[in-house]
């Protein structure tokens, strides 16, 4: 009884006990359940409850368990329960058991720094020199985290410090790789091998230089550290040039001067990125004005070698032109930081933006001659000699010009420019004839001392056509370089007059340059977009280029200033959706636009519609097309449609709208923008519109759009002999001005000057802008205002009217059936002429831009009415498209009256011709046929 | 060919792969071929730098370039080499790539009289253009064509004494002292480096230092006044 008793109380006991601590009391005997009885305790560190329950159990303290089958002594040592700890190594815990890693409780608790824990299993004889499976032990892990006091402790107990994981690498590898300088130190004062390599050969050097560690990388090398590359041959220098870490190479610099040159030569080095390397100067620059100066000079100096390279015709083109190029390049953006001084501090940041603000550099005066230079230009010293190298060129080109001029009438020029040689190259090993030189040879040839390889001389003999023809794009490169270099020592946005001087004075070999192989321009002459006092003088041959190649030619200088595209997509900023209502959609627009900043939008636009969850580009795209829409609603009177209501223009009327210049303005931000990200727009605008966007004067065909009675009158005027007309007329309108007529000359005096036959072209052009200039001029000029903020004027004059159409509202869908339905013949064709037919035949298997682009041809306008072909208007009323015949003369190609849609198409002989002839009109008619 | 291409214009080949550390360049000399049209100008940097002898060479037009690294006195030196176009026209755009040489080959045919009566007008050019301190070497070609001379050596000689001028007779079409003339020249320029005569600081004085020199960023305090004393140029 009393037994019972005894172990009722036993149990109640236990069960009170049990219950207030709110777990078990005992022990379960199987290992597997005990361990995780424990478990929680352990990483609680409740010593006093484990050491009771393990009191009477059989426990195996070193049973593991788990996934990476640890013991409980590691999980103790992992979480710092330094209690338990000591409890599990009493009660016999084996300190050196490893787990399935092969980590054993010392290598969890140097990862984690329990420092406590790491001194008892020390006590413990826990063995310091144990490698997990990865070959790691202790000291890495403290190195890895840069836990110097403990490593300071665990250090002693390391027979090798340079014990080494199974890529070969040490505990000072892995503190260096990770920039903890203090641990750095410790490692080095007990003892470890600096210059280790690791199995690929990397030094503990190259790992502080591959993450950009300065510090570490300055202990290394003050302690002696040898400049040593991988086995891959790539060097410290290289990587920190490949992350752009600027403090760190100068810290290799100043141990390793030889280094600096070797840094300048990486610029000739395509494979190296360019604005790391760009960075890596720029700092380096903004150490000291002596720093400033060296790099600058070397830089000159590695550039005008370059230059001169790229200028012997041996050399190859292609590689030594962006060589030149990018060294010029980097060499601008250095110099444009200007020199080190206590106001002009790193925070300058890289974006090169910087006019020359270097007391030095503004007396030096270097827009002058190099002889007026005072001493300190040295900088561009060694460039001077590649201008005057580039300057003698031009000249002798000028002379070759000359001689042929006098042999060959000037028709013969381009021809015999285009002359080319062949070469006889049986002999050699390769030949390599680049674009414009087709008869140089490259040769490589068995390496002679120290790798070096080596041009062979030209193998031809020069007559000046080939002189030309060989030169022109390298003359071209090198006068790009020049533009740059100019440049960057002006004020931003102004032009070089020294530049401006240079072009004047080689006018006509550049022009020789350009018509010979138009593809210059886009290639080297950006200067012209950025001058346009200088574009003037090449737009005619500009414009002549085709559409697309004009087209890739704007975007890539319109984004030449944004980030690359292929940087990583950044996500959109919450703050920069632009948060549109439907419903309100102009004037939410509206109020969004004007909030954003331009930069920001230029960068990209995220468009989300009030309510609704839809973002993207195709949500862009709709709000594009639904806000142009809107923008010619006739509710805010902005816009008014043409006399065939197709088009829009700005309606003279329109300050019936109090905030018609702020919407004007708004109108011209839209179409900018949408012209900047490549959006399409739903409209269309009369093409005396489009010519105030361009700055094309307007003339009195386009008057027609608006007013085609009054547009015949005036071409009646100019047909015909006004003489004994009688009419009366002088250079004044009669004007309606608040309900009274009030004569208003348009010229100075003009009430008494009468229009005559001498000067009736003045009339009507003055007549004309007064209608369709004058009339809307705020409207024009608030619009282009907006527009203006994303394109800039020099850009968009690279269009005409027409292509300005086709850019800022696409390509329609033409069907050509219903072309073919809807059109007349005259002058001897219809439609079982063969001509006809093969006319068809060529326009149905035109591409989408070549049958806009007839279409164009024929009526100035890429557009289908709505309805169809049948619904095609012409100066006066419907006009149906119309062929005529014109007799055939060899080369003849097909004109146009776009007044009458009338296509002029000759009697072509076969349909190749047909097909040949027309795309000629086409592609090449976009400047001229605006006169046809 | 791309690769190659590129390779050729490197001047320091750094991340040699296979190759061990190549002798690292101590400095880069800039010389000139200079001569009437025809006497071999270009034939003699062939000959130097692929030791062989130019069979169809033609006239050169403006400026060709080569280059070789030499061993002159233990120091590895680079040779940057322009061979300059003879012809009269393009006498201006050739005349542009003297400045900044710190060694010039006069080249003279000995078979024809002409190309020697024009040696003055060359040196003049090349003194007053390049530097007064440019080394010259005059070189006699065609020495195989012995037959054929119009110049004997004795007045060449005597002519090279009498300008300060070195003097070989040369034949790019054996290769006799070819190798020698270039070499004379690039070591008399060293020379005049270590007795202090030519100053490799100084700008224009077609002397670069290469990756083995102790050209080097310092962080010098009032570099300023150092800087204008190194313009002195």
């Amino acid at each position: 009884m009393e037994r019972a008793m005894e172990q009722l109380n036993v149990q109640l006991n236990r069960l009170t006990r049990s219950l207030r601590r709110a777990r078990t009391v005992e022990l379960p005997e199987d290992n597997e359940t005990a361990v995780y009885t424990l478990m929680p305790m352990v990483m609680a560190d409740q010593h006093r409850s484990v050491s009771e329950l393990l009191l009477n159990s059989k426990f195996d303290v070193n049973y593991a368990f788990g996934r990476v089958k640890r013991s409980l002594l590691h999980i103790a040592a992992n979480c710092g329960s330094v209690e338990c700890l000591v409890l599990l190594l009493k009660r016999g815990a084996n300190p050196n058991y490893q787990d399935i890693s092969g980590c054993t409780p010392l290598h969890l608790a140097a990862r984690n720094g329990q420092k406590k824990c790491m001194g008892r299993l020390l006590e413990y004889n826990a063995d310091v020199n144990i490698c997990n499976n990865e070959g790691l032990t202790a000291i890495h892990w403290l190195a890895v985290n840069g836990r110097t006091e403990l490593l300071h402790d665990l250090v002693q107990h390391v027979s090798n410090v340079d014990v080494e994981d199974a890529m070969g690498q040490t505990a000072l590898h892995v503190a260096c790789q990770n920039g903890h300088k203090t641990t750095v130190l410790c490692l080095l004062d007990s003892g470890a091998d600096i210059n280790r390599p690791n199995v690929s050969g990397a030094t503990p050097l190259y790992f502080a230089c591959s993450h950009g560690q300065r510090d570490t990388a300055q202990i290394l090398l003050s302690r002696g550290a040898k400049y040593l590359p991988d086995k891959n041959g790539i060097t410290p220098l290289d990587l920190c040039v490949e992350g752009g870490y600027g403090e760190t190479c100068e810290v290799l610099i100043q141990h390793h001067g030889r280094l600096f040159q070797t840094l300048i030569q990486m610029t000739q080095n395509d494979d190296i990125k360019e604005n790391m390397l760009r960075q890596v100067l720029e700092h380096v620059s903004q150490q000291s004005d002596y720093n400033y100066q060296c790099i600058l000079t070397s830089l000159a100096e590695v550039a005008t070698t370059n230059g001169h390279k790229l200028l012997s015709l041996s050399s190859n083109y292609e590689a030594q032109m962006k060589s030149l190029l990018r060294i010029v390049r980097i060499f601008c953006h250095v110099f444009r930081l200007g020199p080190s001084s206590p106001n002009n501090g790193n925070d300058m940041g890289y974006n090169g933006n910087k006019t020359p603000r270097s007391q030095v550099f503004k007396v030096c005066g270097c827009v002058g001659g190099p002889e007026l230079w005072p001493l300190e230009c040295c900088l561009w010293r060694p460039l001077e000699l590649l201008w005057h190298s580039l300057d003698e060129w031009l000249v002798l080109i000028s002379t070759e010009l000359e001689k042929n001029g006098r042999g060959a009438t000037a028709s013969d020029i381009p021809s015999l420019l285009l002359k080319q040689r062949e070469v006889e190259t049986s002999h050699l090993h390769v030949s390599m004839a680049t674009e414009s030189t087709p008869a140089t040879v490259l040769r490589s040839s068995p390496p002679l001392l120290g790798g070096e390889v080596m041009v062979k001389p030209p193998e031809v003999y020069a007559d000046g056509q080939d002189v030309i023809s060989m030169t022109a794009n390298r003359l071209s490169a090198v006068i790009q370089a020049f533009y740059m270099c100019c440049s960057c020592q002006m004020p931003q946005g102004m032009t070089s007059p020294r530049f401006i001087e240079f072009v004047c004075k080689h006018d006509e070999v550049l022009k020789c340059f350009v018509t010979r192989n138009p593809k210059i321009i886009f290639d080297h002459f950006h200067f012209l977009l950025e001058c346009p006092e200088l574009m003037s003088r090449f737009m005619h041959i500009i414009k002549g280029q085709p559409f697309k190649d004009r087209c890739e030619w704007f975007y890539e200088h319109l984004l030449a200033g944004q980030p690359d595209s292929d940087m990583v997509h950044r996500p959109v900023n919450e703050n920069d959706i632009l948060l549109i209502h439907r419903e309100s959609i102009f004037r939410s627009s509206c109020e969004v636009v004007s909030k954003s900043s331009n930069e920001k939008l230029k960068q990209g636009i995220a468009v989300r519609f009030h309510g609704e969850e839809g973002m993207g580009q195709g949500v862009v795209r709709e709000w594009f097309d639904i806000l142009s829409n809107e923008i010619i609603n006739p509710d805010y009177a902005l816009f008014t449609q043409s006399a065939d209501g197709t088009t829009f223009q700005p309606n003279s009327n329109s300050s019936v709208n109090p905030d018609h210049l702020n919407y004007f303005r708004f109108a011209g931000q839209i179409l900018g923008l949408a012209l900047y990200h490549r959006q399409l727009v739903n409209i269309y605008f009369t093409r005396s519109f489009y010519k105030h966007i361009l700055g094309i004067p307007v003339n009195y065909q386009d008057v027609s759009s608006i007013d085609p009675e009054y547009a015949k009158n005036l071409q009646w005027i100019l047909d015909n002999d006004i003489s004994d007309l009688g009419l009366e007329l002088t250079f004044s309108v009669e004007t309606d001005v608040f309900g009274a007529m009030e004569e208003v000359p348009i010229k100075p005096g003009g009430t008494s000057i009468q229009v005559t036959q001498e000067n009736k072209e003045e009339y009507v052009q003055l007549v004309t802008e007064l209608r369709m200039t004058r009339a809307i001029q705020p409207q024009i000029n608030a619009f282009l205002l907006g527009f203006h903020t994303f394109i800039p004027p020099s850009l968009i004059q690279l269009f005409d009217e027409f292509e300005l159409e086709l850019l800022l509202s696409g390509m329609p869908e033409i069907d050509v059936m219903d072309w073919n339905r809807n059109t007349e013949y005259s002058s001897g064709y219809d439609l079982q002429e063969p001509v006809i037919q093969w006319f068809w035949e060529v326009v149905e298997n035109f591409t989408q831009e070549e049958r806009v682009l007839l279409l164009q041809f024929v009526t100035g306008s890429s557009r289908v009415p709505h309805g169809g072909f049948a619904y095609l208007m012409g100066g006066s009323g419907l006009q149906k498209f119309t062929i005529a015949a014109v007799p055939y003369t060899p080369n003849l190609l097909p004109t146009s009256s776009t007044c009458i849609n009338m296509l002029k198409l000759p009697e072509y002989p076969s349909k190749d011709v047909l097909r040949n002839r027309l795309l000629v009109a086409l592609h090449c008619g976009s400047y001229g046929y605006t006169m046809a | 060919m791309a690769v190659g291409g590129k390779a050729l214009f490197c001047l320091i080949p750094y991340r040699s792969v296979e190759t061990p550390e190549p002798e690292p360049i101590y400095f880069l000399f800039k010389f000139l071929v200079i001569g009437s049209a025809g006497t071999g100008k270009s034939c003699l940097l062939h000959q130097f730098i692929e030791n062989k002898f130019k069979q169809d060479s033609n006239h050169t037009i403006g400026v060709e370039f080569g280059s070789r690294v030499v061993n002159v006195g233990g120091k590895t030196v680079k040779l940057q080499i322009w061979d300059t176009a003879g012809q009269e026209r393009f006498r201006s755009v050739t005349r542009s790539y003297y400045r900044g040489a710190a060694g010039a080959l006069l080249v003279y045919d000995i078979t024809s009289r002409e190309t020697y009566n024009a040696l003055t007008n060359w040196l003049t050019d090349a003194r007053t253009l390049a530097s007064p301190n440019i080394v010259i070497i005059l070189c006699g070609n065609k020495k195989d064509l012995d037959a054929d001379r119009e110049v004997t050596f004795l007045e060449a000689s005597r002519f090279a004494q009498e300008n300060e001028l070195m003097f070989l007779e040369t034949s790019a079409l054996t290769g006799e002292n070819v190798e020698e003339a270039f070499l004379k020249c690039a070591r008399t320029i060293l020379n005049k480096i270590e007795s202090g005569e030519l100053d490799p600081e100084r700008m224009g004085s077609g002397i670069q230092y290469g990756d083995a020199s102790l050209r080097q960023l310092r962080q010098p305090r009032g570099s300023a006044a150092q800087t204008k004393q190194q313009c002195n140029c």
